[in-house]
């Protein structure tokens, strides 16, 4: 972060201290690269420079938000005072805390990588190598992303807090074809590696082709290996239901259920895990200035953290747990320990049922309850005595949560570190297998 | 307008001088706020303002796209030069040029008329309109219980100044307002149930009295307290089935708009939202349906969420009938895909805000009414279900198989509504059900919806509508 902004910052928080009774100011400033890939091609670089200004104000426990990319900052004070003025008509906010009190400033090393900024100056090597990689197995096409940010950011409370921390992130995706058959894989971290690049590249390929064969699917229940791309996916959404505004509101399956209550088998634990400087969520410090921590949320199949903000902790009679959002508290980055099964056995592990290799479009119809559906794109494997039978094609699975979390029957060893389009916490996954998951398809 | 055009007009002209063959340049200053209130008491008020420049050049056949928020004329040039650089690195790595199509581009200024001020509503107003809400359906239910009840109303003003180095100038203002009410029922045998329901429109704050929003959640929840107590499976045999504007609005677009997106057709967006079903000799060619098989995808209705009169390539916006009389007829275009297909744009190019490239996206998107009164679509109907309203739905990467699970919704019986059904589960493909649509009533409804896209994702407003529609026999699916 640069004394300019620094200096900006100081300035608003002295200015604005007179009006409120409580102040915040979080500065991110980004720098950022992403070159599409569209049919083996770039299809457009993108690039961004952006200071975005958020302010928390708070006036007899009356909470404003202002969250602005401006070239003024300056509107943003004016806003911030006109806001001081109205003050007493609004009601007081129902979930209010003070910010916490003043404390060290322990940035989070070790989530910066240099050849971000390298890259940066020109991506058209790792474009070619993650096309090249992917051809090499023998599509005809490939289509993805790759992005590469540098984020400074910046913390200064009124109550004596100031926290600065950088890092980077690397983000890549592709999507393989080969006629009707297609294979997806991707990767998020703090640092770039052209090896992972490859790995993206290879991975997405070798699930285009690793079968010929279209072959029959019939609606019903069946044991289901899920990829870390879906794994991904769906524990994103059970980690936003962990968060305790969702509980507070409804938006979450863990209202109707304790601290300590079981919500899966035994075989599953899921984590936040901001402190961990390889994925690309990592941060050392909340947006309230709590130094955060990794945690269980579900711990060997028990419930066990709900994730919180000051506010909502004082709601729920607890401690922040370090994951402040200003309103809505949320996961940074998540993981799931590994199992026993190595990879290549889990299709013998299996031995009949569905693979899943990749999914989009995850709705709920009752986030209380927990019911949800989502589809299958890419590779679809039917596999039958410990052998892949061929290519089903795109399915359904239309289940709830507490059932998936529920029938797990087993993890991979490897995992791997999923962050893309459609899993957007970064989670370091494994496979798993899960039992008795219905899939449906359209009868016409 | 809170930028000299003249600041525009240097990067355009500078952009040519480095070589590009096409330089847009966009300021978009997207500002409003939001409330958000839990039951009756406030969670959020946050206030939101993201402004800044987008400016997008062609360079040997390559694209790049580069935003600030910083526009002074010394960091503009800087981000511009970036621009083409980056573009002119990665266009050793094409093998086809990318170029556009030639169009008569606009030189216009329009703004939406606001008949009271949007930006005379303010918090205070957002807070007691909520509230109302909350105060309103709890009185409405009588013997489920309301734990949760969450109300967001937000306010968004658009200004965006798009100057293209082959002409457009295109100054435009738009206000927008939208609601969501997210409620939950509970009942302690029955269990629970959840709707959210949405308003939105362009303008000011009438149209708050047109969404007439407090009848509708009064008719809503009294409705959905009776599905949750009494709802019962639907019938296990195939029956008829009616859709409500809701669910049919939501197809139009899910399977209609998305797929005749002509960058999906084309593979752009194929490891993001993915590709179509349709191919680019469908265009004219192929058909997905019957005679009441048309889609139509309008950006100039008045007070829609969608609205615009010209896009952010500065081309003008007008109808374009997607699917007509069951015939793939019209892919939405910008100036790069009207190009590969040999055609003129048809002004489909939108941007969320200064940050993101201007890519194609849907407007306002529904099937056509017809004549019939809503009795006279069911009347011949001796069992079937009405599904109203839903929750959960997707659709494939190709939009072909798609699923909906109604909210509220009825049994058909003897040609009148019966008794309410819980949770029915509709899939299909897309050319099932433009197939075997039976007939369609007069009742044309619009729905708001922020539809999703591009990568970095967009999220952009839109409408989708549509009337009463009637579907051939179909089994229907229970929630498990």
């Amino acid at each position: 972060m640069n004394t300019d902004i620094n200096e900006l910052i100081h300035n608003i928080v002295e200015k604005l201290s007179r009006q409120f009774d409580e102040i915040a100011v979080l500065a991110v400033t980004r720098r950022e690269l992403m070159t599409k890939i569209w049919n083996s091609e770039p299809s457009i670089t993108q690039l961004w420079s952006k200071l975005e200004l958020n302010i928390r104000i708070v006036k007899s426990r009356r909470l404003w938000v202002l969250s602005y990319e401006t070239h003024d900052p300056e509107i943003l004070v004016k806003h911030a005072e006109e806001v001081a003025k109205i003050a007493d008509k609004i009601m007081e906010a129902e979930l209010y805390a003070p910010l916490p009190d003043y404390a060290l400033c322990k940035p989070l090393e070790g989530a910066f990588d240099y050849n971000a900024e390298h890259y940066m100056r020109d991506p058209s090597r790792l474009v070619d190598v993650l096309v090249s990689e992917a051809l090499g197995t023998g599509v005809e096409r490939v289509s993805g992303t790759i992005a590469l940010s540098k984020i400074d950011r910046l913390l200064v409370t009124s109550r004596g807090y100031e926290c600065g921390e950088n890092k980077t992130e690397f983000e890549v995706y592709a999507r393989a074809f080969k006629g009707d058959f297609t294979g997806h894989w991707a990767y998020g971290s703090t640092r770039v590696s052209q090896e992972v690049l490859r790995e993206v590249g290879r991975r997405a390929g070798l699930y285009a082709t690793i079968t010929k064969t279209r072959v029959d699917f019939t609606p019903g229940e069946y044991d289901v290996i899920l990829s870390p791309l879906v794994v991904g996916n769906l524990f994103d959404y059970v980690a936003s239901m962990a968060s305790a505004l969702a509980v507070l509101t409804g938006f979450s399956m863990f209202a109707k259920y304790k601290l300590g209550d079981r919500v899966a088998a035994d075989t599953l634990s899921l984590h936040d895990v901001p402190r961990d400087p390889v994925l690309p969520g990592a941060v050392g410090f909340d947006d309230e200035g709590v130094e955060t921590s990794n945690k269980p949320i579900i711990d060997k199949g028990v419930l066990v953290t709900l994730l919180h903000n000051a506010a909502t902790a004082v709601k729920m009679n607890t401690k922040s747990t370090g994951n402040a959002g200003w309103v809505r508290p949320h996961p940074w980055n998540l993981e799931i320990p590994s199992g026993d099964i190595r990879e290549e056995e889990l299709i013998r592990e299996l031995r009949s049922g569905i693979f899943i290799t990749n999914n989009w479009y995850t709705r709920l119809q009752n986030y209380y309850e927990g019911h949800f559906s989502t589809v299958s794109r890419d590779v679809v494997l039917l596999v039958k005595s410990g052998d892949v039978v061929g290519h089903v094609g795109r399915v359904r699975l239309a289940s709830n949560f507490s059932t998936l979390m529920k029938n797990l029957k087993g993890l991979s060893k490897e995992r791997f570190n999923i962050w893309w389009w459609e899993v957007r916490t970064p989670t370091r996954a494994p496979f798993i297998i899960v039992s008795n998951i219905r899939l449906t398809r359209p009868e016409a | 307008m809170q930028i000299d055009p003249l600041l525009l007009y240097r990067i355009v002209d500078r952009g040519r001088d480095l070589g590009a063959q096409y330089v847009e340049a966009r300021f978009q200053d997207d500002y409003g706020f939001v409330v958000s209130v839990r039951n009756d008491k406030v969670l959020a008020v946050s206030y939101y303002r993201s402004s800044g420049v987008g400016v997008r050049v062609l360079v040997n056949g390559a694209l790049g796209f580069a935003s600030t928020s910083n526009i002074s004329l010394s960091n503009l040039l800087n981000v511009l030069e970036l621009t083409v650089s980056q573009a002119r690195a990665t266009s050793s790595l094409r093998k086809k040029p990318i170029v556009f199509s030639e169009e008569q581009l606009g030189v216009v200024k329009y703004s939406v008329v606001e008949k009271k001020p949007l930006l005379d509503f303010n918090v205070e107003n957002a807070i007691r309109l909520a509230v109302e809400a909350y105060n309103t359906v709890k009185s409405t239910i009588r013997e489920v219980k309301l734990p949760f009840l969450v109300t967001t109303i937000r306010t968004h003003v658009q200004e965006k100044l798009v100057v293209t180095s082959d002409g457009a100038h295109i100054e435009s203002r738009v206000p927008r307002l939208y609601m969501s009410i997210s409620s939950t029922l509970l009942h302690p045998q029955k269990g629970t149930l959840q709707r959210m329901r949405e308003f939105g429109g362009s303008g000011g704050i009438e149209l708050i009295e047109q969404w007439n929003h407090l009848k509708i959640l009064v008719e809503e929840h009294t409705a959905l307290e009776k599905v949750l107590i009494e709802g019962t499976s639907p019938p296990s045999e195939k029956v008829t089935v009616v859709l409500g504007s809701e669910v049919v609005g939501l197809i139009a677009h899910e399977s209609a708009g998305h797929p005749m997106e002509a960058d999906r057709i084309l593979g752009r967006e194929a490891s993001q939202a993915g590709e179509s079903y349709v191919k680019p000799e469908y265009i004219n060619n192929y058909r997905v349906g019957g005679e009441h098989a048309t889609v139509i995808d309008d950006p100039t209705i008045p007070g829609s969420y969608g609205f615009y009169l010209y896009d952010d390539e500065g081309v003008k916006a007008r109808p374009r009938f997607l699917y007509k009389n069951g015939l793939i007829h019209e892919p939405l275009h910008n100036r790069h895909t009207a190009r590969l297909f040999n055609t003129r744009s048809n002004g489909a190019s939108r941007s969320m805000n200064n940050s993101s490239e201007p890519i194609i996206r849907m407007s306002n998107t529904y099937i056509a009414p017809g004549e019939l009164k809503f009795e006279e679509l069911i009347e011949d109907i001796d069992l079937g279900v009405y599904v109203k309203s839903y929750m959960e739905w997707n659709i494939d990467d190709i939009r072909w198989n798609q699923r909906y699970v109604g909210l509220e919704s009825y049994l058909i019986r003897n040609g009148e509504l019966a008794d309410p059904v819980r949770n029915p589960v509709l899939e299909f493909t897309t050319g099932w059900f433009y197939s075997n649509i039976l007939a369609v009533d007069k009742n044309l409804e619009f729905h708001p919806g922020t539809c999703g896209k591009g990568e970095p994702s967009q999220g952009v407003p839109v409408w989708f509508g549509g009337p009463n529609v009637k579907l051939s026999k179909m089994r229907i699916g229970v929630l498990t």
